[in-house]
């Protein structure tokens, strides 16, 4: 190995700093309101569940499966937490546990039917996707919940440091560094990774693989929920169809951050900052092709490229990489 | 017999018969011509987007982008016609090509670069919805010439449409290309293991990319027919095709990691799905309840398949114990 290159400089998150950076650097000099203050907050309340969902996502991609039914589970989720908070008048700190409780059961059905059925979890998620969306739409009869308590969607709408940030880009951060945390330093953790790695070495060290995989879904409900949470404090109300059709508009950014950050689809690899950076990138380039003004009709167009591109350029610095430490 | 009992078709064959002679005892409208008549629509433009996805489950892929393919040659199909008054031979045959040019797209940077073909196709979904959205603006393309509304509405006699014929010849010619042909043989061999299918000279580059090209044409003839039938051309078209396009060839036995799939099955699992969508209907329950059934079904599908290995599995032990 080439020693003077520090090992930070090969990694995907150090080329995605850098992507970060020359997008800023790019928009910040091509548009007049990127840095403005108003801009800077609206984009750290995107980003802030960009991170969430793309985390969400991330700790299914470790099981090597994908999760499908995010967006209808966060949705669901966040329509029950509405439910609870505005026709029930449970509390906020409890809505907020029961919510999140709901999200990690509706994640443990996922991890369940997929562990004991040996069937790819991306069919069982297509499948639950339409379940969950179903009774949700059914449940709610596509009503919205807009009578939430003023303190919930105050805090949705707080600005903090300056009015620069929302509060809702610190949770996030700090579930990053929780994550990080679970990941690097504890048992369970790296069990996790164990078991997405390699499962049946895994199962020969004494993990249940299957526990394991049904835990890493139930997080992903976990997290989906509090991406739905964070949603509704946004908006100010749970509306049904706040991710879409099926919860369909959480999918790419959902499977852009992590693949972005460097999590291989096959699974035994999480790369926690690099989910961070990839909903970060994502965020800047979405918002800032809205304010280069290439019409809000091809800002989809440009995301499948840019996809695309990111993939690609991923691929040619891991055959770069290879073929650098084959010949040193 | 005991062959036709193995079959994956027969079993759904037999689920497809008595539920439709119970659902007929029950409420004698479901056998109504007009009833038929709709069924039939719904069966025939579900069988191609189904073979559209099988084909791609048949090498161990997936194919995220099948309804973004279908709604961008729906709207360039009729967009040809009605803003350049293009006549309905050249703009179906410029449809052909967009769909094979957008397949050849999926299935040529899929294998060439190694990466997994469900971000490829995510990506290419976004880019060619986002060609659509772009071109048309999200508004419909609405002057769509009288022989295509024809084609989209006419019934040959009784309540069979027109619109069944090319599905079917569809359905027929996959049936030859799976079972009878050595491309077809070689894209299972693909699905089922890459390494030996390789190894005994099989080219991956080819196979790949002819499936995905495939895929590419039959999503491009799903859109148009959902053209001839809608009588216009709309953004949308394609958006829901995801869920049913997997849906029926799992719940025909299609085994999602590749090297097994089964057109009549296939087939039969479209036709289940419209009649349990149609029988919801005239029992009249919620339509959201179509699509929770759906996912159900999905589930079921997957435990029956599971089970049936499960016994295929125990049955094997038991010879080579012998």
């Amino acid at each position: 190995m080439n020693n003077k290159i520090p090992n930070f400089v090969k990694t995907n998150q150090f080329g995605l700093l850098i992507l970060v950076i020359v997008f800023i650097c790019i928009f910040s000099f091509s548009t007049d309101g990127f840095t403005s203050r108003f801009n800077i907050y609206a984009l750290s309340r995107v980003v802030a569940l960009d991170i969430m969902i793309g985390l969400a996502m991330m700790v299914v991609i470790l099981t090597g499966g994908l999760n499908l039914s995010l967006g209808a589970l966060g949705v669901s989720a966040a329509m029950f937490g509405g439910w609870c908070m505005e026709s029930m008048g449970i509390p906020i700190s409890i809505t907020i546990i029961l919510v999140l409780a709901f999200g990690s059961f509706l994640g443990w059905i996922n991890g369940f039917v997929t562990v004991r059925t040996g069937v790819h979890s991306f069919i069982v998620t297509l499948a639950t996707m339409s379940i969950y969306f179903g009774f949700m739409t059914l449940l709610t009869e596509a009503e919205a919940f807009r009578k939430l308590p003023e303190a919930f969607t105050d805090f949705g709408s707080l600005k903090l440091f300056n009015k620069y940030i929302s509060p809702l880009l610190i949770i996030s951060v700090l579930t990053c560094f929780v994550l990080y945390y679970i990941f690097k330093y504890t048992d369970i953790g790296r069990k996790l990774i164990a078991a997405g790695a390699n499962p049946d070495a895994a199962e020969l060290s004494g993990i249940s693989v299957d526990r394991m995989f049904i835990y890493c879904h139930m997080l992903s409900g976990f997290l989906a929920a509090l991406a739905g949470i964070m949603l509704t404090a946004r908006i100010g109300a749970a509306i049904p169809s706040m991710a879409g059709h099926l919860g369909f508009d959480w999918l790419l950014p959902a499977f852009l951050a992590p693949v972005l950050g460097g999590t291989l689809l096959s699974g035994g690899k999480v790369t926690v900052f690099g989910t961070m950076l990839g909903a970060i990138l994502v965020t800047l380039i979405n918002n800032g092709l809205y304010l280069i003004d290439v019409g809000e009709f091809w800002v989809r167009f440009f995301l499948g490229i840019i996809l695309l591109g990111a993939v690609l350029l991923d691929r040619a610095r891991e055959y770069f990489t290879v073929k650098n430490s084959i010949v040193s | 017999m005991s062959a036709l009992l193995k079959k994956d078709w027969f079993g759904l064959g037999l689920v497809l018969i008595f539920g439709s002679i119970l659902i007929s005892l029950f409420k004698p409208a479901f056998i109504s011509p007009f009833n038929l008549y709709v069924l039939m629509l719904s069966v025939s433009l579900m069988l191609v987007v189904a073979m559209s996805q099988m084909i791609i489950i048949a090498i161990g892929q997936m194919n995220l982008s099948v309804g973004a393919i279908g709604g961008l040659v729906a709207i360039s199909f009729t967009g040809l016609m009605e803003v350049y008054s293009m006549s309905i031979l050249p703009a179906v045959l410029i449809g052909l090509l967009i769909g094979l040019a957008c397949g050849f797209i999926n299935g040529y940077i899929t294998v060439k670069t190694g990466i997994s073909a469900f971000i490829i196709t995510l990506a290419t979904l976004y880019i060619f919805k986002g060609m659509n959205l772009g071109i048309t603006e999200a508004q419909p393309f609405y002057e769509i010439p009288e022989a295509v509304k024809f084609f989209g509405n006419a019934k040959i006699f009784g309540p069979i449409p027109y619109l069944v014929v090319i599905p079917i010849i569809i359905t027929v010619l996959m049936w030859i290309l799976m079972n009878r042909t050595s491309l077809g043989r070689y894209m299972l061999a693909y699905g089922n293991n890459v390494q030996s299918s390789e190894l005994i000279g099989i080219s991956s580059t080819k196979i790949v990319i002819y499936a995905h090209v495939i895929s590419g044409l039959l999503a491009a003839i799903g859109g148009m027919l959902v053209v001839c039938r809608l009588q216009l051309g709309t953004p949308n078209i394609g958006d829901s095709w995801l869920l049913p396009s997997f849906a029926a060839p799992v719940i025909g036995g299609a085994i999602l990691a590749g090297g097994k799939v089964d057109v009549i099955a296939t087939a039969f699992g479209v036709i289940l799905v419209s009649i349990i969508s149609q029988a919801l209907v005239i029992f009249k329950i919620d339509p959201f309840f179509v699509q929770i059934f759906l996912g159900f079904m999905i589930l079921l599908a997957v435990f029956i398949n599971r089970y049936r290995e499960f016994r295929e599995e125990r049955r094997t032990k038991v010879f080579s114990d012998e």
